[in-house]
């Protein structure tokens, strides 16, 4: 049995993004239910919203840019950047908090006060850029929370793995020269999928050449070909990285019937991948996880998906 | 769509007295495969290739054998005899598609460009068409490319474009495929947006077919016989 943490907080619904946006508040509700529902609360840390030192959002991104997010949002612009992101006067508060409360969990999980940690976060942050929100986006949560990592904790290695269903642009982006933060992705090839980045040749730039790794995955195929490629390309990378942390960019949009892509990944399919970094964790980084949620559409699938995540981090499964 | 706005504006190039060696030189430092041989004022008087270069070049085996008189040899050709003379050229006012049937027609990798008076402007290279190719497919962008499967009638296009507006997406480029299964077209928008799933499910109820991702193709090989 783990030490595990739950950010969740009701201000996290507060982001609005109007009745016709995949991206809704019942995501988090849904995720939230699955785990009350099969009474996991009482075995979990439970954490919640804070405001963190801006100094933290600035380590990844451009200030001007959180003053113009800030600005959207307070003058009551509906869309920031582009049509995809909804947003309300309330989005920038959403997601500093969203922000402080990764925060609070990674410095629990250093503190050792607990082993891992599940962050249900409004909104997500993988495709969001140094200067620039994009898919839904605004502040890149899991790069923040690698900085402040290395900043605060002195971390010397970040291995970072996002299986939501779209590649994480912005992550790899702001990662792609540095060799202490290892970024591994599997998604929906970017020639059938949103944003059109994360192509196998896409290893890294200069110094962090190597420590940037792709796996993209074609439109139809579940959990056989998500195990071979995890195997394949994962596997060893963090086999030599060594990450002294672990941090997953957690989107559950790849499931079989969320249809925001066309890949087929069952329940169990997300149980094996999760269980997997959890056994690279206990393995190299002294069990230190902390997940972050990004995508997942389904209402109906987030529920198990949720709890069954809770479970492994647990090792209740 | 000129040449002149796609065509490589500083070009490398040779004189007709260099050796090969400075050609070869040139090709491996910018990463090249053809330079043109200018007079002193910039009249193009012929083309070399790193095929040309290679061919000119002693093969391995051969080195070993007899080697200084061939090196010798080798030392003592100069462009002028081992480049293409009258190479095939293109004007800077001439369009990328003609570049491309061009290209097609001729099987060659590179063009100078010349002006009236003989004069070279620019060099445009398979390379430059592809730099080209990926801006106009809008593929630079962040995007979802969909495919979708019309009759080949009138009006067809238009109720796409109108879908699409309605639901406020920006466009990143729209392709039709030419070759599909008779009497029906495929159109691939590329749209500027993380979420298609509502617009899928649109095209669905109008009637159209989504077609399945593993099943689309661009361009097809012509059938055989």
């Amino acid at each position: 049995m783990k030490k595990t943490g739950f950010l969740f907080d009701e201000r996290y619904l507060l982001h609005d993004t109007g009745s016709y946006h995949p991206e809704t508040p019942a995501r988090l509700q849904a995720v939230y239910q699955g785990i009350k529902e099969a009474e996991l609360l009482s075995s979990l840390t439970l954490i919640h919203a804070s405001l963190p030192d801006l100094k933290w959002i600035e380590a990844v991104h451009d200030k001007e840019y959180i003053k113009r997010f800030e600005m959207a949002c307070l003058s009551g612009n509906s869309t920031f950047d582009c049509p995809d992101n909804q947003i309300c006067q309330a989005t920038y508060e959403t997601a500093l908090l969203a922000v402080g409360g990764i925060l609070d969990a990674t410095r629990l999980v250093m503190n050792a006060e607990i082993d891992n940690a599940f962050c249900a976060v409004r909104p997500p942050g993988h495709h969001a850029e140094i200067n620039k929100a994009m898919g839904f986006c605004y502040f890149n949560n899991v790069a923040i929370a690698a900085r402040y990592l290395q900043k605060e904790w002195g971390i010397k290695r970040v291995g970072i793995a996002d299986f939501d269903v779209h590649h994480g642009n912005g992550t790899q982006h702001i990662f792609e020269d540095d060799p202490s933060i290892f970024y591994y992705s599997i998604h929906q090839h970017p020639s059938f999928a949103y944003p059109g980045t994360g192509r196998e040749f896409e290893e890294g730039e200069g110094s962090g050449l190597g420590f940037t790794k792709n796996s993209p995955v074609l439109p139809g195929k579940g959990d056989s070909e998500y195990k071979r490629l995890i195997k394949r390309d994962l596997f060893p990378a963090f086999e030599s990285f060594k990450p002294e942390v672990i941090i997953i960019s957690c989107g559950f949009d790849g499931h079989v019937d969320d249809d925001m892509s066309d890949i087929k990944l069952s329940t169990e399919g997300f149980s094996w991948i999760i269980k997997s970094l959890v056994e690279m964790a206990d393995k190299y980084s002294n069990k230190r996880l902390i997940s972050i949620l990004e995508g997942g559409y389904s209402l109906k699938r987030l529920p198990e998906l949720a709890k069954n995540h809770i479970e492994i981090l647990l090792n209740h499964r | 769509m000129f040449v002149s706005k796609s065509m490589t504006k500083k070009v490398i190039t040779i004189n007709k007295d260099a050796d090969i060696f400075e050609a070869k030189e040139k090709m491996a430092e910018h990463r090249i495969r053809h330079i043109p041989v200018v007079t002193k004022d910039y009249h193009l008087i012929g083309i070399v290739s790193d095929r040309d270069v290679r061919s000119a070049m002693p093969s391995k085996p051969l080195s070993d054998y007899n080697s200084k008189k061939i090196k010798d040899k080798v030392a003592r050709l100069k462009i002028k005899d081992i480049m293409t003379i009258d190479p095939v050229t293109i004007s800077p006012l001439h369009t990328v598609q003609d570049a491309l049937v061009l290209m097609q027609n001729t099987r060659v990798g590179a063009f100078p460009v010349v002006d009236e008076q003989g004069k070279l402007r620019g060099i445009i290279s398979v390379r430059d068409l592809l730099r080209a190719f990926i801006n106009v497919m809008g593929m630079e962008d962040p995007g979802a490319l969909m495919c979708i499967i019309v009759e080949e009638k009138l009006g067809q296009m238009k109720k796409i474009v109108d879908a699409i507006t309605e639901e406020r997406i920006s466009f990143g480029s729209i392709m039709v495929a030419r070759y599909w299964d008779e009497g029906k077209r495929a159109v691939f928008p590329y749209l500027l947006t993380q979420n298609i799933t509502s617009l899928k499910k649109r095209f669905k109820k109008m009637g159209y077919e989504v077609l399945d991702p593993m099943k689309w193709y661009i361009d097809q090989l012509p059938k055989d016989g």
